[in-house]
């Protein structure tokens, strides 16, 4: 892993171990009987802590966004080129399709961003919270990682079909 | 131009891969794994077959069928081109095949017959066994008269079915070599000659230029979604680097050019609006000798579906690829949480421990005795109904009400 690389994950590794205390169910200050993410609704600003913006550079970030019962964090994720660009997007887009398997994942990503999570009060007493803070990391990891090899394996087929295609002129 | 299925679809599927490198004698034991094995497939699989496998499927019916069989098929492959194919019990010496084809043109598409260099060309598949029959049916451009019984018994049967298949790649193939030996001098305009517009699809013209030296064509790319326009891109990249390397130099050179070539100056500007760019390929004279003209012009007509057949199989390989990396993916996410529900459980097993060891109060034996009395008496029943006893037992026999002074009244 390059040193810039882990230097940024470490930075976002020990924000949300500091970010990720959560009180277990406070109910909602403005509606009766609801019990919603105050990150999402931002209805009381005294539920709400600053958000903290870690770069890498101008193209990768992470926004962390915390509340009492809630955090949400977006990730922008790297694109050099063009190819990195659709395949991000479409990996991204194929990810929130499904978002029902992570649970923590968001259908929408916050504007700005290509990837957002909502984890709530109830997540972190379903799951262990650092787990779930070592899944938000290595996620980021594989998600580069698997963009990385996308691009590659799309170039090397493409150079063997051109070297396909070229030999039937021989 | 046939395609042989669509191979991220078949290439999973045992059998046709195994039948695939079976045909083309590879042992399965020796070949490469996986993702190298997809590929390999692909470029196996791209180079387009030229006979018709549904024509040539139900051709080698007849000739092997034991007693004259009815048959009467219409196909239609790619949405244009249309095979009739009769033969009756009444007549089985004989049967017809004909076959309606968008002819490549000069960017008008024509359905008059076929020219005599075409007409040739379709004769020199067999004149053993194959004759034109005058008039084509109605409707078709060409109508052949397949005699089986004229095939010679030392000759490899297969082969001369699958060239008769192959008779709309011959056409196809044929009008273009025509238009090539066609062009002369009369087509130069102060120096430069005169692109022809070749339409086989009408979504997919492409030009040919002859110059003094060599013959250019140029490809006008179009997509219709934006992620295919990247792909096809990097597959020009490709083919420009691997066609401009030492080891390729008796390749035609391609280059890929997203403004069109300075040839096309003065074509209308529909023709040259595109969002893939232009791709050329300059054709020497040694591209086009003896049998390489046959493959130049295959491989130069086949180039759309080829670009396009990669863009699709490249789609479906990432398409897989993200599947799979799902999986893995939420693995992770639901590791944490199985191993959370066994810190659970362990916690909820001390609970219960704790429970059957606390003893209970006096007064929950109490309530726990008059809960059993009053359950005797509710489960006695009384056949004969005696007057006034339900006075009695509402009396006497029901346990008074204690209302907690720490517990929660509810509201009516």
């Amino acid at each position: 892993m390059a040193n810039t690389l882990r230097l940024y994950l470490t930075c976002i590794r020990n924000t949300l171990e500091a970010a990720m205390c959560l009180q277990q169910n406070f109910p909602c200050q403005e509606v009766e009987r609801h019990n919603k993410p105050e990150v999402e609704l931002k209805t009381s600003p005294e539920l709400l802590l600053n958000p903290v913006l870690i770069c890498r550079n101008e193209a990768e970030k992470c926004l962390i966004e915390t509340s009492i019962n809630s955090l949400r964090i977006s990730l922008k994720v790297k694109q050099a080129d063009e190819l990195e660009n659709i395949l991000t997007k479409k990996f991204l887009r194929f990810l929130s399709m499904r978002a029902e398997a992570f649970q923590v994942l968001r259908r929408k990503p916050v504007q700005g961003y290509d990837i957002s999570f909502l984890i709530t009060n109830y997540h972190c007493e379903e799951m262990q919270k650092q787990k779930l803070i070592d899944f938000i990391v290595q996620f980021m990891e594989d998600i580069d990682k698997e963009i990385s090899e996308l691009k590659m394996s799309v170039n090397t087929r493409g150079r063997l079909v051109a070297t396909e295609f070229l030999k039937q002129f021989i | 131009m046939n395609l042989i299925g669509d191979l991220d679809d078949a290439c999973w599927v045992g059998d046709i891969r195994s039948k695939a490198l079976h045909n083309w004698g590879v042992g399965v034991e020796h070949t490469v794994q996986g993702e190298e094995l997809d590929i390999f497939l692909f470029s196996r699989m791209a180079s387009f077959e030229r006979a018709s496998p549904a024509l040539k499927e139900i051709l080698l019916r007849i000739y092997s069928a034991e007693k004259p069989i009815e048959v009467d098929h219409h196909l239609y492959e790619f949405g244009s081109v249309e095979y009739h194919i009769k033969s009756s019990a009444s007549d089985p010496q004989f049967t017809y095949l004909s076959i309606s084809t968008p002819l490549l043109t000069q960017g008008v598409l024509l359905s008059y017959g076929l020219s005599p260099y075409t007409t040739q060309m379709v004769r020199e598949i067999s004149a053993d066994f194959l004759e034109i029959v005058e008039p084509a049916k109605e409707g078709y451009q060409l109508t052949l008269r397949l005699d089986f019984s004229k095939i010679p018994r030392d000759v490899d049967s297969l082969k001369v079915i699958t060239e008769v298949s192959s008779v709309q790649a011959v056409i196809l193939s044929s009008q273009l070599k025509e238009m090539l030996r066609n062009v002369n001098s009369r087509d130069t305009s102060q120096g430069m000659y005169k692109p022809i517009k070749l339409v086989y699809h009408p979504r997919e013209p492409f030009y040919v230029i002859r110059q003094s030296q060599k013959i250019i064509a140029v490809f006008p790319m179009r997509f219709k979604e934006y992620s295919d326009v990247i792909i096809a891109t990097s597959f020009f990249q490709e083919l420009m680097d691997v066609g401009s390397s030492e080891k390729w130099a008796k390749v035609p050179p391609c280059s890929w050019s997203p403004i069109p070539p300075p040839e096309l100056r003065g074509e209308p500007f529909e023709d040259l609006s595109t969002n893939g760019g232009f791709v050329s390929f300059d054709i020497s004279s040694r591209h086009i000798e003896g049998k390489r003209l046959d493959k130049t012009v295959w491989s130069l007509l086949n180039f759309y579906a080829y670009v396009k057949h990669h863009v699709k199989c490249t789609r479906g390989f990432i398409q897989r690829r993200m599947r799979k990396r799902l999986e893995s993916l939420v693995e992770v996410l639901q590791n944490s949480s199985l191993e959370e529900d066994g810190r659970i459980k362990k916690v909820t097993g001390w609970r219960y421990m704790k429970k059957l060891v606390t003893l209970p109060s006096k007064s929950k034996i109490l309530k726990r005795r008059c809960g059993d009395f009053t359950g005797k008496i509710k489960r006695i029943r009384f056949r004969i109904k005696i007057h006034g006893f339900g006075r009695f037992r509402r009396k006497w026999l029901t346990m008074p009400k204690f209302s907690s002074s720490i517990g929660y009244t509810k509201l009516e």
